[in-house]
């Protein structure tokens, strides 16, 4: 193989100076608009992003030079228009979402350099399984974890707060994708029967059950009702496409409805979501507060938006993290939230277009899995923030501020161009 | 594994569909619902944040003045005048509202209630800015020497203008700076609308307009009145010089004089020297119908139509309520029990009687001018009330001379003019008096009303309507007489 730039390198980098011009001009505008004066420190501003963007390009470069060639550069727009809202929100989160983007970025490097090719997961398959449902557990430790906002999925040391889910959604991935493509055959074959349905022999079906019920249950005690569907769907849906049989579905289906149906009859915190979503109104000033705000915000914002830094979504509750979908839809507008949906469909886009091409069975169902993730916890801010669905707060990927969140979607790319730079099409003719 | 994950991509492309049509519904289909919703704070904001029209003096101060700001709200509201005039003005308050002049006149100052101006090139262009200064009737001149003769004593000054009810000053203290309440910063705007409420002087309380005291021997120019307009007899009868008076119906209680002195004579002379226990007598014998027509003919118990926001209303009890009463008959007429008047009501008092018995609507509203100043709205002044005839508001206005010549007045002389006038020391419950001057000066042809009070001084022979307000009213006669 010789030395010499790719073309999907050569297409990243430029698309990279276009997501830098545009992030820049859009952290311009948000300071004219807000204060009619030029930023500080443009210059270092600059300096910074390009400088983290050129850092993984040139990770790709020595490390994955057949990697695909847009992933990278929608994570930095993403990522660029996050930072804009941020600072542009609140100053003081703006510093410390650059340190975590740096940090993202240097775990995105880790990442690729560590894992030279995606079956290197697979050896840690159990420990990633224990890994997970630890860190899960980890904000039930006393002294450790913290409640915000009623929900207790923050852990606390050394002044940092961290939210362990995010990295279990990544661990519990790679498990349940090398344990599945290992069971495919024998999940596949049904050996008893449970009412309609046809199941496979329980003993195959154990470890994966365990792993993914010790979550639900993690989580439901944690009140974090977002990341439970998050990790149910994204179970059900890789035992499905491991096995092609239709009645993971409805099971699947099955047991959300009946879980749903506890979840509004024995928690108040779940009840009062749904209630809250079937008519905000009845508690504007209490529980619907927040949602209502937020839709304040997207209708002000009309189809071109207020312009940057010009609206007032300051006036939303959490609005840096969970409601930072509303933000960008006050100032710019449907044109900006079409613009966000697009970036999350292409990104699930090209995440399945790699799976779909990987040769290795691993290989497809490990960025299946990955992209579900990511493209179903994009769908399910979003949808809770504009009422599509009730809501459950957790961080839109790339976009809200959050640590944990952007290291754990930096990992997630860098797994995701690693598979792509294995599979049939990548390898050199 | 293949047609799955096709699938699962057209799951999620299915799902990201359905957030962009939800997305059209809030933001095309539902925006200008969800924008305009009175429960939307933005729609405060951006009313906030509208051109506002200045308020401005008659002798051409401005009171209030908008300068640009660097923020969301781009306009800031500032008071030139600081407290002087902030319980006429008002404030204009992103989280308190406003209130004042700022709140009764908001539509001339923000433009709505302009008449829509014809549409020419320049307009389409560029947005107009219809908002308007409203010019009001108080001089700062006046308004300077009110606050600076009542000094740091509790209490308030209304001076007015009897022919057209126009107000020239009004002020009470202590007063508070509306500034404080409009700033951006909204933490020390609510600390400064705290410390307002938690004061218990209540600077925020505009005693001129919005509270209600004993009127004392003030109120004995509406039984003088009553006695003119119902049983002008009474005006001849002698009453006996007493020292107390002893109430009916109450197996020796008794009304004393003030500071135990004996009085007693025709009506002219018990109001010169305000004698307790002849007007208690009068009073009597005018019964509780005649006095409480008379007090509401004055404007008692009914809101005056002053253009601002809350004017008190003042109290005298109907006639069934002395019934069996008789003794807070006597104490009524000479202003204390439940009767209860505010400065601006004894202002209006005084100048009904200078006006021919007719009382003017009290107005602060000069006029409305346009952006370009030029005037497209006067304030016409209207009658409120025939409170008397001419004859008996002359007659009552001759008395009240003498009080100024040779009663308990004379501290309110002003050498060259003839001032009417009448003190009042009311007795609060607490061993202290609330000291009352009301007065109206030239005396044949009024050309302003005045009414003082100075809130709970020691209750001694120091401290008196003559001695405590009666100075303080003489010096606003003379600020508005030479003006």
């Amino acid at each position: 193989m010789t030395r010499q730039a790719k073309p999907r390198r050569r297409t990243e980098l430029g698309l990279i100076v276009l997501v830098v011009l545009l992030t820049l001009g859009a952290y311009i505008l948000a300071s004219l608009g807000r204060t009619a004066s030029l930023p500080a420190h443009v210059g270092p501003f600059l300096a910074i992003i390009l400088g983290l963007l050129l850092v993984a390009h040139l990770a790709l470069r020595l490390w994955a030079p057949d990697a695909d060639s847009i992933l990278l550069p929608i994570a930095g727009l993403l990522n660029g228009l996050g930072y804009v809202f941020i600072a542009r929100l609140d100053h003081r989160l703006a510093g410390l979402q650059a340190t975590w983007t740096a940090l993202g970025i240097a775990a995105f490097t880790v990442t690729l350099l560590v894992f030279r090719q995606a079956r290197d997961l697979e050896r840690y398959r159990y420990t990633l399984a224990f890994v997970g449902v630890g860190l899960l557990l980890l904000p039930l430790t006393p002294g450790l974890g913290r409640n915000i906002n009623g929900a207790r999925l923050w852990i606390r040391f050394g002044g940092i707060t961290f939210q362990p889910g995010e990295m279990a959604k990544l661990a519990l991935a790679v498990f349940f994708a090398s344990y599945l493509v290992d069971k495919r055959e024998l999940l596949a074959r049904p050996t008893w029967r449970l009412g309609p349905f046809f199941l496979p022999d329980p003993k195959h079906l154990g470890p994966i059950v365990v792993a993914w019920g010790a979550s639900l249950v993690v989580l439901f005690s944690e009140n974090d009702l977002g990341t439970s569907f998050l990790f149910f769907s994204l179970f059900i849906v890789m035992l499905w496409v491991a096995t092609g049989r239709g009645a993971y579905l409805a099971v699947g289906g099955f047991l959300f409805v009946a879980g749903a149906g506890l979840a509004y009859k024995t928690f108040a915190h779940a009840r009062s979501r749904i209630v809250v979503w079937i008519n905000p109104w009845a508690h504007a000033q209490t529980t619907g507060y927040q949602v209502i705000q937020g839709l304040f915000a997207l209708g002000s914002g009309g189809v071109a938006g207020t312009g940057l830094g010009l609206g007032s979504p300051t006036r939303i509750p959490e609005v840096a993290t969970d409601f930072i979908f509303a933000a960008i839809g006050e100032e710019l507008g449907l044109l900006g939230t079409a613009a966000i949906i697009l970036a999350f469909v292409l990104l699930v886009g090209t995440g399945l277009r790699i799976a779909i091409r990987a040769e290795r069975e691993f290989d497809k169902l490990l960025a299946t899995g990955l992209t579900f993730t990511l493209g179903l916890q994009a769908f399910i801010i979003m949808a809770g923030v504009t009422r599509l669905t009730p809501l459950t707060g957790i961080t839109l990927p790339f976009i809200s501020y959050g640590g944990s969140s952007l290291v754990a979607n930096y990992i997630l790319l860098a797994l995701l161009l690693r598979v792509s730079a294995g599979s049939r099409e990548a390898r050199p003719q | 594994m293949n047609p799955q994950i096709r699938r699962v991509g057209l799951a999620l492309l299915v799902l990201f569909l359905a957030l962009f049509v939800q997305l059209n519904y809030l933001q095309v289909v539902d925006a200008h619902k969800l924008a305009n919703d009175p429960r939307n704070s933005r729609v405060a904001t951006r009313d906030f944040a509208k051109p506002r029209g200045d308020i401005v003096s008659s002798d051409g101060k401005v009171l209030a003045h908008s300068v640009s700001s660097n923020d969301l709200y781009k306009r800031l509201r500032t008071y030139p005048t600081g407290p002087l005039f902030a319980q006429v003005v008002g404030y204009f308050s992103y989280t308190y509202g406003s209130d004042g002049v700022e709140k009764q006149y908001d539509g001339q100052l923000t433009g709505r209630s302009a008449p829509l101006q014809l549409p020419n090139l320049r307009n389409l262009l560029v947005q107009q800015d219809r908002s308007e200064t409203v010019t009001l009737t108080l001089s700062t001149k006046i308004q300077f020497v009110a606050a600076a003769a009542l000094g740091t004593r509790r209490g308030a000054v209304v001076a007015l203008v009897p022919s057209t009810g126009a107000i020239l000053a009004m002020w009470s203290y202590p007063s508070f700076d509306p500034g404080a309440l409009t700033g951006h910063d909204f933490k020390a705007v609510k600390k400064a609308w705290d410390a307002n409420q938690a004061d218990p002087t209540r600077p925020m309380l505009a005693r001129a307009f919005r509270d209600r005291f004993f009127p004392g021997s003030t109120f004995k120019l509406i039984d003088t009145a009553a006695v003119y307009d119902h049983q002008p007899d009474l005006a001849t009868k002698p009453y006996p010089v007493l020292g107390a008076l002893p109430l009916p119906n109450t197996n020796g209680l008794s009304l004393a004089n003030f500071g135990g002195e004996k009085c007693g004579g025709v009506l002219p002379e018990l109001l010169r020297i305000s004698c307790n226990t002849g007007f208690a007598q009068v009073g009597l014998d005018l019964g509780a119908a005649n006095l409480s027509a008379e007090a509401t003919a004055f404007g008692f118990d009914q809101r005056p139509p002053l253009d601002l926001p809350g004017p008190a209303i003042s109290n005298f009890p109907p006639a069934a309520a002395f019934a069996r009463d008789l003794p807070g008959l006597a104490k009524s007429a000479i202003g204390q029990q439940d009767v209860a008047a505010s400065p601006l009501e004894m202002a209006l008092v005084a100048a009904g009687l200078a006006n021919g018995g007719v009382i003017m609507r009290p107005h602060v509203l000069q006029d409305v001018r346009d952006a370009e100043g030029k005037v497209v709205n006067t304030y016409q002044p209207q009658p409120w009330l025939t409170a008397t005839s001419p004859a008996t508001a002359n007659q009552v206005k001759a008395l009240m001379i003498q009080v100024v010549q040779a009663g308990t007045g004379t501290a309110a002389q002003i050498s060259g003019v003839q001032v009417a006038g009448k003190t009042g020391t009311a007795q609060t419950g607490n061993n202290t008096v609330h000291t009352w001057f009301v007065a109206l000066a030239p005396a044949d042809a009024p050309k302003v009303a005045v009414a003082v009070l100075v809130e709970d001084q020691p209750a001694s022979n120091d401290f008196t309507g003559g001695q405590v307000a009666a100075p303080i009213a003489k010096q606003v006669l003379q600020a508005a007489l030479s003006g």
